[in-house]
């Protein structure tokens, strides 16, 4: 067992990589009642072309992750929401474009509880009537998402930034795809995406490290991995330039969503230099137009965007890019107004107070996250999966120069790379 | 568990919980009024205005630029419906300082901010500032019109203003959309001093800090008048149901929203709030309970199928999201359920699944800053202090028969259905 200190945030992990593979981090937090526990794989939307070893590559339906996710909640004895529920835990899950997570929260029966979350989701169940029935519940998920107006306009973006990169496919599938869902196809990416080598459980809140690994260890030496080749996991090349300039899609809304997307050309970053980036990009955007920037109030005094309005940034090895929009009365307005400010800011550069105010907001919300258990575990497993490591996180933010923000700048906004996805009214 | 110090600074009551365990102070003021057709819009419009500029600083931007200097001090506000009162909570969250080598203390700032935003905001002569009320009545009408944009709370919300429709709360606590017009910046500051002079304060506070230094920092920071704090009225949560009101509105959407309001005759006051809540818990609270595993698990109709209480106004309300053409297997699927409830359908294991969920859910409260807050607020705004402890002790001790005693008492009050605009 590791000790892992982090005095300026006062935080001590603990770390064990087992016999089998698996990764687990123990985070005891004094005073806590809760402890919040995720169990996750590195197997989200886009891994949907992979191979183990030297098996044949095998190409899966859309959605199959997300739908295996599903799935996993079936066991022979029933429902594993009723054996968490009777052990006072709250369990869930979610896929995301890169991974799945199980997991719970509970004050009491910890052990009990975490035994039922690492057997429940190591130990598929699929029948063909099972899945058959899912296909039901999932088509009614997908409807639900396709009546969102902020869901149609975020993965409108993400569609039109890509070509090829199945990160501009719908988390869930289509109700097309995940017909072609069947249980062979299940098991196959449960083997090869649930081996322990390729997970990660992360435990947080009032517990006792020692014990959790105890109970952790004794439980994988009662079941038989065997050890697991390395995952290859395809990609076709995805061009530099963005797929659709302007992507239109009609849904009753009270005024219409716009978001642009910046699609970088640069990709591939993995690590630390993943992370720098990730960082610099948010200082950079938060400077640029967060709610206290010139920009923004510039944008809210013309009537051209609401508390609706933010940015993100989101990127992987595989694909990266911003996210900046809302609601607004004129989407073409506001492109151009955004574009104007976004080209006298590449002559000028950020101003140095924008930029000092900027990353003190980002050194607090991030000491602020760390009250949250929830927040902890996500953002510990999402940097762990890209090799790099939360808690330097705070220390990239205090060590980002200006330098390095505009420099990011003038990389990162070229218009030659930016698509827009617009929600509006249907014309009729 | 530790509890809140309670003090008083004239209109203001005083929360205070002293306590290590966060890495930032959690800061809230409530101000309640009555929920009233004529003072509804103008006091939601309130916290909009209050929060561009202050007597101090002005510009939004620097008022903006403060909370990032405050290391991103978190500030917001809500506007919302309890029971019969319409609440603004405004809310800031700072880090301590410990954590950061701040030259400035961040809770005296942050309580000075907003004591500043409420009690000291930027005027002209006896009005607001002119600009900022034209700004944020724009931003209000948007926030109502792009209600209908989330399908899913446009349903629940529309159900609500069926259901009552011949009470207050069928208000929408943003107000109504044809008076924003009206207000002019004299008209809201009017407004403003009757809404200080009559709402009741309350403050809270949790972080590293006392009652005596929060007392010390309010003193400052608050322009208070002289006055002693109001208190707020309980509502009637019993109504004889006539007839079950049935609701079907059109619009371009790909699912039905299924909407169900009951009545449940039980408020947060009444000593079967308990059973209530183990009703709520059993029917539809949660993913072992029976609406969830009857029409969700076992007929595959929907992705959600869920009910949840509102113990201020006596109400349950049971949504899912369905194909239009299962519209009546649903609702007799969910009726089934009710009526399952009333005929004493309790399997022991659903009890025990329930209270243990809900007994976590009382545990697990104490490790989030605002949920204290918040729960502890239901004993302010009722004037039944129930701590967490005693209401977890009060739910072990529910009995089935209790639970069908609430259910007895349960009425259907309302369907509500949003479908697409093809003709069946």
């Amino acid at each position: 067992m590791q000790t892992l200190n982090y005095p300026n945030v006062q935080e001590t992990l603990y770390r064990e990589v087992l016999d089998n593979g698996l990764e687990v981090i123990v985070l005891p937090k004094e005073g806590f009642n809760k402890t919040y526990a995720t169990f996750s794989t590195k197997y989200g939307s886009v891994d949907n072309h992979f191979s183990v070893g030297s098996q044949t590559p095998a190409k899966v339906p859309d959605g199959i992750a997300h739908f295996l996710e599903h799935k996993m909640f079936e066991e022979p004895t029933g429902d594993i929401f009723a054996v968490f529920a009777s052990q006072g835990a709250s369990a869930n899950a979610f896929t995301s474009f890169d991974r799945t997570v199980y997991l719970f929260s509970a004050t009491e029966q910890i052990h009990a509880n975490l035994e039922t979350l690492i057997n429940f989701v190591q130990n598929p169940y699929f029948t063909d009537t099972n899945v058959d029935k899912e296909k039901g519940i999932i088509e009614q998920e997908i409807n639900m998402y396709r009546d969102n107006p902020d869901w149609r306009v975020y993965f409108g973006l993400i569609d039109a930034l890509y070509h090829k990169h199945p990160v501009h496919i719908d988390i869930a599938g289509t109700v097309d795809s995940i017909r072609q869902i069947d249980k062979e196809m299940l098991y196959q990416c449960y083997e090869t995406f649930y081996h322990p080598s390729n997970m990660l459980l992360f435990v947080v809140g009032g517990v006792q490290a020692e014990e959790v690994f105890q109970l952790v260890r004794d439980n994988q030496k009662a079941k038989n991995f065997e050890p697991q080749d390395a995952i290859s996991r395809y990609f076709d090349d995805e061009p530099d330039s963005v797929k659709i300039k302007r992507k239109v899609t009609e849904l009753p809304v009270s005024l219409p969503k716009c978001m642009l997307g910046f699609k970088d050309k640069r990709a591939g970053l993995t690590g630390e230099a993943l992370l720098r980036q990730e960082v610099t990009t948010k200082l950079m955007l938060e400077a640029l137009i967060g709610p206290s920037s010139k920009l923004y109030q510039q944008l809210y005094e013309a009537d051209l965007i609401s508390d609706s309005f933010g940015h993100e940034y989101n990127s992987s090895t595989g694909y990266s890019f911003s996210v900046i929009g809302g609601d607004t009365r004129s989407p073409d307005e506001l492109i151009e107004q955004f574009r104007s400010a976004v080209e006298a800011a590449l002559a000028s550069g950020i101003e140095p107070t924008a930029f000092e105010r900027s990353k003190r907001k980002k050194i607090g919300g991030y000491l602020r996250m760390l009250n949250s258990p929830e927040a902890i575990a996500g953002e510990f497993t999402r940097y762990r999966f890209r090799d790099s490591d939360m808690f330097d996180v705070l220390d990239f933010y205090e060590k980002c120069t200006i330098e390095d923000v505009n420099a990011r700048l003038r990389e990162h906004f070229d218009f030659e790379q930016l698509a827009v996805s617009i929600v509006e009214q249907p014309t009729a | 568990m530790t509890t809140f110090e309670r003090g008083q600074l004239q209109r203001i009551r005083l929360h205070v919980l002293p306590t290590k365990r966060f890495k930032t102070f959690a800061i809230s003021l409530f101000a309640g009024l009555t929920l009233d057709e004529a003072t509804v819009t103008p006091v939601a419009l309130l916290p909009f205005v209050l929060r561009r500029g202050t007597a101090d600083l002005p510009e939004t931007i620097s008022f903006r630029e403060k909370l990032d200097d405050l290391y991103g001090a978190g500030f917001g506000f809500d506007v919302y419906k309890r029971g019969d009162s319409q609440i603004v909570q405004f809310r800031m969250d700072v880090i301590n300082d410990a954590f950061v080598s701040s030259s400035t203390p961040l809770l005296a700032e942050s309580l000075q901010f907003l004591g500043d935003v409420v009690t000291d905001p930027l005027l002209e002569k006896d009005a607001f500032n002119s600009k900022y009320v034209e700004a944020e009545k724009v931003t209000l009408k948007k926030r109502l019109e792009a209600i209908v944009n989330d399908k899913i709370r446009y349903a629940a919300e529309r159900c609500l203003e069926e259901m009552c429709a011949d009470e207050p709360y069928r208000l929408h606590p943003l107000g109504k959309l044809a008076e924003i017009d009206s207000i002019t910046p004299a008209s809201l500051y009017e407004q403003y001093e009757q809404w200080l002079d009559q709402a009741a304060l309350d403050l809270y506070v949790v972080g590293d800090t006392t009652l005596a230094e929060v007392t010390e920092l309010v003193t400052h920071a608050f322009k208070l008048k002289e006055g002693s704090p109001s208190t707020y009225a309980t509502p009637n949560v019993h109504h004889k149901v006539k007839e079950v009101k049935q609701v079907t509105e059109r619009m371009e959407v790909s699912q039905g929203k299924l909407n169900l309001g009951l009545r449940t005759g039980v408020g947060y006051v009444d000593d079967e709030y308990p059973a209530a809540l183990m009703y709520n818990g059993i029917l539809g609270g949660y993913p072992h309970s029976k609406l969830f595993l009857n029409v969700r698990e076992k007929e595959s109709l929907a992705y959600y199928a869920a009910s949840r209480l509102d113990g201020h106004k006596g109400l349950c309300t049971i949504q899912s999201g369905i194909e239009f053409a299962n519209y009546d297997r649903a609702v007799v699927i969910i009726k089934e359920q009710l009526e399952s409830m009333r005929a004493g359908n309790l399997s022991e294991l659903e009890l025990n699944q329930t209270k243990a969920m809900i007994s976590n859910h009382l545990r697990e409260l104490q490790d989030s800053a605002y949920e204290m807050i918040a729960y502890d607020f239901n004993g302010v705004l009722t004037g039944k202090h129930r701590s967490a402890d005693q209401l977890l002790e009060q739910v072990q001790a529910v009995t089935p028969a209790d639970i069908v005693k609430v259910a007895e008492g349960v009425q259907l009050d309302t369907i509500y259905f949003l479908r697409d605009r093809k003709e069946a």
